[in-house]
C-alpha cells in the first residue's frame, strides 16, 4: 500500500506548488472580444440579404393587394387612353382614305 | 436566398399579368366603344367639335365632292393599267409611256386642286378657329408628307450651286 500525502499537510509544499503555477498572458482586448461575442449571440437573426427583406414585404397581404390595385388602375387608365388614340388615329385614316384616296400612305 | 428570387420573379410575373391583362382589356373596349367604322365624318365631328347642323352642311359637301374624286381616280386607275400593259420599254413605248405619265400627273394635279378646294370649303363651313386648324391639318397629311420628301431629297442630292 502506498502512504497517501495530505498537501494540506506540509504547507511550505502548498506554497512551492502556487508558486510553480504558470499564468500565460492575456490575448490583447480579450475582454472587448468576450463582451462582444456574447452581445452578437444575444441578438435576434435577421434577414440574411436585400432579396429576403423585400420578399417578405410583397409577402404582406396589405401590401400585395394595394400594389395588385395601383397596377390594375394604371393598366385600365393607360390602355383607355390608348384605345382613344388609336380609335381617333383609325377615324382620321377613314376620312382621309374617303377625301383624299391619293395622298394616304 | 432562392425562395426569396422564386417569390420575386413570381410577383413579378404577376403584376405584369395584371396591368398587361387590365391594359388590352380597357384598350379593346376603348376602341370597340368610341370607333365607328362606317361614317367617314365621325374624325370630324368629334377632332372639331362640330354642331349637328354643321356636321349636316359637311356631309352634303362631302357627299357631292366624293363622286367628283371617285371619277379622277378611276381615270388614274385606268391610265396606271394601260402603262403597265406597255411592257418592257422600247422607243416608240417610251414615248407612249410619257404621254400616259403626263396624262397621270394632269389628273392628279386635277385630283389635288379639287381636293384643296373641299378643304376650303369644308373649312367654310365650320367655327373660322376650326376651320384654320382643319385646313392646316388637313394640308399637313395629305400634302405635307409630299413637301417634305421633295424637300429632304433636295437637300440630299447635292444639286445645290453655291453662289
Amino acid at each position: 500500500m502506498k502512504e497517501k500525502h495530505d498537501s494540506t499537510a506540509d504547507p511550505q509544499l502548498s506554497n512551492l506548488l502556487r508558486a510553480a503555477r504558470v499564468a500565460p498572458p492575456m490575448p490583447p482586448r480579450f475582454a472587448p472580444s468576450v463582451w462582444h461575442r456574447i452581445e452578437k449571440s444575444e441578438t435576434p437573426a435577421t434577414s440574411a440579404t436585400w432579396l429576403d427583406a423585400l420578399a417578405t414585404l410583397i409577402l404582406r397581404p396589405r401590401f400585395a393587394l394595394s400594389t395588385a390595385a395601383a397596377l390594375l388602375l394604371a393598366g385600365v387608365f393607360l390602355g383607355t387612353v390608348a384605345g382613344w388614340q388609336t380609335a381617333r388615329q383609325e377615324a382620321q385614316l377613314n376620312y382621309l382614305t374617303a377625301v383624299a384616296p391619293h395622298f394616304v400612305h | 436566398m432562392k425562395r426569396s428570387l422564386v417569390i420575386l420573379l413570381g410577383a413579378l410575373a404577376l403584376g405584369a399579368g395584371i396591368f398587361g391583362g387590365a391594359y388590352f382589356v380597357a384598350h379593346r373596349a376603348s376602341v370597340l366603344c368610341c370607333a365607328r367604322p362606317t361614317d367617314d365624318l365621325d374624325w370630324l365631328r368629334t377632332e372639331f367639335h362640330l354642331s349637328a347642323a354643321e356636321l349636316a352642311h359637311i356631309r352634303e359637301l362631302h357627299e357631292g365632292y366624293l363622286p367628283q374624286c371617285a371619277t379622277i381616280c378611276a381615270k388614274i386607275a385606268a391610265k396606271k393599267i394601260e402603262l403597265d400593259s406597255l411592257g418592257t420599254i422600247g422607243t416608240n413605248r417610251t414615248a407612249a409611256a410619257q404621254v400616259l405619265l403626263q396624262d397621270i400627273a394632269a389628273l392628279r394635279t386635277q385630283c389635288q386642286s379639287q381636293m384643296l378646294q373641299h378643304f376650303v370649303m369644308v373649312s367654310q363651313a365650320m367655327p373660322p378657329a376650326q376651320g384654320q386648324r382643319y385646313l392646316a391639318e388637313m394640308k399637313r397629311l395629305t400634302l405635307g408628307e409630299h413637301e417634305q420628301m421633295e424637300q429632304s431629297m433636295s437637300g440630299n442630292t447635292g444639286h445645290e450651286h453655291p453662289h
